[in-house]
């Protein structure tokens, strides 16, 4: 019985604040969440409409910048859910995103080789 | 020859007055037999006549009285037939006749108490089915959420939760425990949690006046606490207009535990209405499902149950709102602090820092057993170093190096362009300017606060 996990209390379809929502294509999980400008989370008429969650988010990404689906694991939320506050918060201006890092490319390995051959010849 | 002559005349007239006195007795017996015909018939006319009214005494208690005394059952206010005159029928029958009603009312009742006993029973083994299933739902769409990025998972789950909220309530009704354990949670959660349970739960403006962050209600009274409060919300967002905000504050009582207030701008309830809301919020005993009207009226009956039940309070009165006003009360003993290894949920709503409270008044808060000095662990997103959080793994490794990132952030506040200065002592020197010319134009100020002026002057 204590090994279960504590159900939930809090559900997180309360970040919707009950409005229909449209999935953005712009963020996804590996989007990368920047704060906007820092003056703007201490000043309370600036976060006078706004929920705990969004001023949770700003305090996380206070220090830096994070990708969504880390900010979703810090917050305790689901990706969809933290997806909602981050659109709210970058509608206010107070966040940008940024496009996921781009994959690395598959190095050619026969160049590898021969820059190593290379470095080998200067010694 | 006068003397026997005398002799027969005494005798004829001895004679004569001797049957003289024979027939007046004759008559006078006649007539005392005459009235006895009459008295007889005199009563047997009244036995029938009492015979008839008994009749009629018994036909009126089975088509009227019966009946009414039933519908008097389930509707309070149904008028009830006069017991019948103890002049007409004699005090006997009016006693065996009322005993005949009261007869016919206890086996009704008795009756009436077996069959919504059975329908309790019966609910309530369908409700707790229910219940656990969509429970089982809940886990499978919160692992889901966690795995997949629709929101309509969440929209899921939200219609997951009125229908919870709505088994939960009927199975409190039918004396069911609330059918899921809690550990003890967080006061702030546990509203946050009433609130996602309601229809209509973005209207719902929770504000949090507790200095204690961590303040928690313990295990065996979070759910039903949740579950009153939902209750108390869902009255107040339906009875109000979609476009109203339905306040929920979190004070305070002293040392009398913590008062959850709910106000709404609706359509408010009758005096009526709010006695028979009041008489339900005590939790009656042997409260009857048929006594909720047609479609039930749940509400004010489950809160009663489990504040009965549970042993917190709950009060409604005319709201300055407009509306109802429902006051929720949370004895002390009923309170806790939440231990430091449950995290709070982000959701959950800070407390307002309006100003910052004396310490002296720290003591006055609720008195929790268990905790030595209440030593509030402030949100993350305050600016002031908490050496609390420093020592504490994980998660909240992040709030530290916030510290670091408040200081530049402050130390970049004062500069400021020469344009921003501009503006802002310009805005001062027309505000001042445009005062003065208000004042010198008009003879009296009749801006804000006119209307205690004039009282002043008035008087």
């Amino acid at each position: 019985m204590s090994r279960a996990p504590r159900r939930r209390l809090v559900p997180a379809y309360l970040v919707t604040g009950g409005r229909q929502l449209t999935s953005r294509a712009d963020l996804d999980r590996l989007s990368v969440l920047t704060l906007a400008d820092a003056k703007l989370t201490e000043t309370p008429e600036a976060t006078a409409g706004i929920g705990p969650e969004h001023h949770r988010l700003c305090a996380l990404l206070a220090p830096g910048s994070l990708s969504l689906v880390e900010c979703a694991a810090h917050l305790g939320l689901p990706v969809s859910a933290t997806v909602v506050v981050a659109a709210d918060l970058i509608e206010s201006g107070h966040l940008h995103a940024r496009g996921p890092v781009p994959r690395a490319q598959e190095i050619d390995r026969s160049l590898v080789e021969r820059l190593l051959v290379g470095l080998r010849t200067l010694r | 020859m006068t003397g026997a002559v005398l002799a027969a005349l005494t005798t004829a007239l001895v004679v004569l007055a001797g049957a003289l006195w024979q027939r007046n007795r004759d008559l006078a017996r006649l007539r005392a037999a005459e009235a006895l015909a009459r008295a007889v018939e005199a009563r047997e006319m009244g036995t029938v006549r009492r015979l008839d009214a008994v009749t009629g005494e018994l036909r009126r208690l089975a088509r009227e009285r019966v009946p009414a005394a039933a519908m008097a059952l389930t509707h309070p206010h149904a008028p009830v037939p006069p017991p019948p005159s103890a002049g007409e029928i004699g005090p006997e029958a009016v006693a065996a006749l009322n005993e005949a009603l009261d007869a016919v009312l206890a086996a009704l009742g008795e009756e009436r108490e077996r069959v919504d006993a059975a329908a309790r029973a019966s609910m309530r083994g369908a409700t707790a089915k229910v219940q656990s299933l969509l429970y089982q739902i809940q886990s499978l769409l919160h692992e889901l959420q966690h795995e997949n990025d629709d929101l309509r998972l969440l929209e899921l789950d939200f219609r997951n939760e009125l229908a919870l909220r709505r088994i939960q309530a009927t199975a409190v009704l039918c004396e069911a425990w609330p059918g899921l354990a809690r550990t003890d949670s967080p006061l702030a959660e546990v509203v946050r949690g009433a609130q996602s349970r309601v229809p209509g739960y973005q209207r719902i403006k929770v504000t949090n006046h507790l200095r204690e962050q961590r303040l928690g209600v313990v295990a065996r009274a979070a759910e039903p606490l949740a579950i009153a409060l939902a209750e108390l919300l869902a009255n107040a967002t339906a009875y109000s207009h979609p476009e109203t905000e339905v306040p929920l504050t979190l004070q305070h009582g002293g040392g009398r535990g913590v008062f959850l207030v709910i106000d709404d701008a609706g359509i408010g309830m009758e005096e009526d209405a709010l006695t028979r809301a009041r008489r339900l919020l005590v939790g009656p005993e042997g409260l009857l499902l048929t006594e909720l009207g047609n479609p039930p009226q749940a509400g004010f009956a489950v809160v009663g149950r489990l504040a009965r039940q549970y042993g917190f309070t709950c009060h409604v009165e005319p709201s300055p709102y407009g509306g109802v006003r429902a006051m929720l009360r949370v004895p002390a003993e009923m309170l806790t602090v939440v231990e430091d290894e449950h995290d709070l949920s982000v959701l959950a709503p800070e407390p307002v820092q309006s100003r910052p409270t004396p310490t002296g008044r720290e003591g006055h808060g609720v008195p929790v057993p268990g905790t030595g000095e209440p030593t509030p662990r402030r949100p993350v997103d305050v600016p002031e170093p908490d050496p609390d959080t420093a020592r504490l793994p994980t998660r909240r490794r992040r709030a530290p190096r916030h510290q670091d990132a408040a200081a530049p952030a402050d130390a970049r506040t004062p500069a400021r362009t020469p344009e921003e200065a501009d503006a802002r002592w310009s805005a001062l020197q027309q505000g001042t300017v445009s005062g003065r010319n208000a004042v010198g134009g008009l003879p009296a100020p009749r801006a804000a606060g006119g209307r205690d002026h004039e009282g002043d002057e008035g008087t």
